[in-house]
């Protein structure tokens, strides 16, 4: 009776903790949800923890025609950017992880410069890329913002499919080869149905994180028809006399894309991330 | 005799072209990666080439400096400011981020499968939303009238004020940084907590063993996988902070809350290109050092082993 009582009470503090923890963690997304339904008096008066009284859409109405053309903008150049990157980068990883094994160092360096190109900070290279991009007429163009999004995410691409690829068994590989197939059809018929969940979870993350960015469109773009998602939003800080019922209604609709995509196949990005650090195994 | 020596030569020049082929076709799919990865490579030493000129406002003519310029920036009191600011957040969040995110990990580890999937992406969803809106949403909760002041003086404590002095602005931003990112720290963790054998759990547990004792006896000395990751990506992605203390100071010229890359956008935008570079080498030097040792660990323990 008396181990049972303990184990109960152990399971409560368990709980409690995890419940403490948890809505620490939620207080800025409930800020988030509750105060774009809030009128320009309520933000005035009532703190950013209480419920709207009465909810109106008339913060999400005022913010809309300064968010459209951001998130038009962001659909044009992420959903091809995602697209060719995790494409261009799977053929990367199958490069990798066929020529790996007979030519070590071919795979060790091709994993430590997409391993570079992936952590390296955007910012830190980004005035030639500035530079480049201005002679070439690309500053202020779609073109523009895609290649230099492609430039990181193609390299982010081929490093989380040179860590799924190994669920691949290099025997059946060989056995195709033997077969006398080639490499192009080898990849599509043989290679690529089975690391179709890797696939989803490299494209999952690589739309994530440039939906997300907010460096690169923010030195590349400078006329407001240009403006992406991110940079649009810093527009919307008390600083520019925005009361938070707006402040609020544009971060929802500026994170709705990805907080959907989170929400429905938030396993697939998970799985990227933890791609990242265990290997394909994750969690 | 000497025919079969001929149709031998054939049939190996036969090989050996279906071999080069081969290797072409696989080098033309990979061509894309090779491209984009060496454009990047170029531009990183293009960089390195500029911050080694006296480019600026001041010397639209610029001439080769050496080191000159990497001086100028270690003399620059904002480049002291930045370089204070960036190694207190990626320490302080290697340090605390590690610290907690291997508690919580150890929390979840305990928790039933659907509570703890549920938990961990309430622990994660800060990475799915842009840092620049994370900035906003805490900017508002940050306020004195509206926001945290507003709960500690209706619960009778004085009116909390984060963002009055430089000393709380900083412990602020850490504060949404250690939210934005541990997440990542509890993921590895508790990845790593997965993948040790049940069995000797349960052994432990059958001993009498305590949560607190399996946790620090059995799981963490057996999660070097987790630590290392942890610690090297929570160090890039807080090395590498923008837009948070960009949006949350209302520009890069915030004293309190300036990084490293915001000192390197600053000096871009002040038309000091040459410092700008020096300072952009500087942090391509610094992340390099955390990201090949990360390479070289991740090609041998998941690359290799396929």
């Amino acid at each position: 009776m008396a181990s049972y009582r303990a184990r109960l009470a152990k399971y409560v503090i368990l709980q409690l903790a995890g419940a403490i923890v948890i809505v620490f963690w939620l207080i800025p997304l409930y800020a988030m949800l509750i105060d774009g339904f809030k009128t320009n008096f309520e933000a005035t008066v009532t703190s950013v923890f209480q419920p709207p009284v009465r909810p109106t859409l008339s913060a999400y109405i005022a913010v809309w025609n300064s968010m459209k053309r951001p998130l038009i903008n962001s659909l044009i150049v992420v959903v091809p950017v995602t697209l060719l990157s995790g494409i261009l980068g799977t053929m990367g990883a199958y490069f990798f992880y066929v020529l790996g094994e007979k030519h070590p160092i071919v795979g060790n360096t091709g994993f430590s410069v997409i391993s570079l190109a992936t952590f390296l900070p955007v910012e830190s290279a980004f005035l030639p890329l500035y530079l480049f991009e201005y002679s070439s007429h690309m500053v202020n163009t779609y073109w523009g913002l895609m290649f230099a999004y492609l430039l990181f995410y193609i390299p982010t691409a081929a490093l989380l499919m040179s860590i799924f690829m190994p669920v691949v068994p290099r025997y059946l590989i060989e056995a195709a080869r033997i077969d006398e197939a080639d490499h192009w059809t080898i990849f599509w018929k043989v290679v690529f149905p089975l690391i179709v969940p890797g696939f989803l979870s490299t494209l999952i993350f690589v739309f994530v994180m440039s939906w997300n960015n907010f460096f690169l469109p923010l030195i590349l773009t400078t006329t407001p028809s240009m403006r992406m998602v991110p940079v649009e939003e810093r527009y919307f800080t008390g600083g520019y006399g925005t009361l938070y019922n707006e402040t609020y209604a544009a971060a929802v609709l500026a994170s709705i894309v990805p907080l959907a995509v989170f929400i429905v196949l938030g396993r697939y990005f998970i799985r990227g991330l933890a791609a990242l650090g265990g290997g394909a195994k994750g969690v | 005799m000497k025919e079969s020596r001929g149709k031998e030569t054939k049939v190996k020049t036969k090989e050996g072209k279906g071999i080069g082929r081969s290797y072409i076709q696989l080098g033309l799919m990979a061509l894309p990666t090779f491209f984009f990865s060496a454009f990047l490579i170029y531009i990183v030493a293009w960089n390195l080439w500029l911050s080694t000129l006296n480019w600026s406002l001041l010397h639209s003519k610029p001439s080769f400096v050496g080191f000159g310029t990497y001086a100028a920036v270690f003399k620059d009191l904002f480049f002291k400011v930045s370089i204070y600011h960036s190694t207190i957040f990626s320490l302080g969040l290697v340090a605390i981020g590690d610290a907690v995110g291997l508690l919580l990990a150890g929390l979840l580890y305990y928790l039933p499968n659907t509570q703890r999937a549920v938990y961990l992406s309430i622990f994660l969803y800060p990475i799915a939303i842009s840092m620049a809106t994370n900035g906003l949403i805490w900017d508002w909760l940050f306020n004195p009238e509206l926001g945290f002041g507003w709960l500690t003086s209706h619960m009778g404590l004085p009116r909390l004020n984060p963002l009055a002095t430089a000393t709380s602005t900083t412990l602020s931003m850490f504060l949404v940084e250690f939210w934005a990112y541990t997440g990542l720290a509890v993921l590895f963790y508790l990845a790593s907590f997965m993948s040790v054998d049940k069995s000797i759990v349960e052994a432990a547990r059958i001993d009498g063993a305590s949560g607190f004792k399996i946790l620090f006896r059995i799981l963490v000395p057996n999660s070097m996988n987790g630590f290392i990751v942890a610690t090297a990506l929570l160090f890039l992605f807080s090395f590498r902070m923008f837009s948070l203390p960009f949006v949350i100071g209302g520009g890069p010229t915030n004293l309190d809350l300036m990084t490293l890359v915001e000192y390197v956008y600053y000096r871009f935008y002040t038309e000091f290109f040459s410092e700008s570079a020096a300072a952009s080498t500087i942090i391509t030097a610094i992340a390099a050092a955390v990201i090949i040792p990360y390479a070289v660990y991740g090609i041998r323990k998941w690359v290799m082993r396929g």
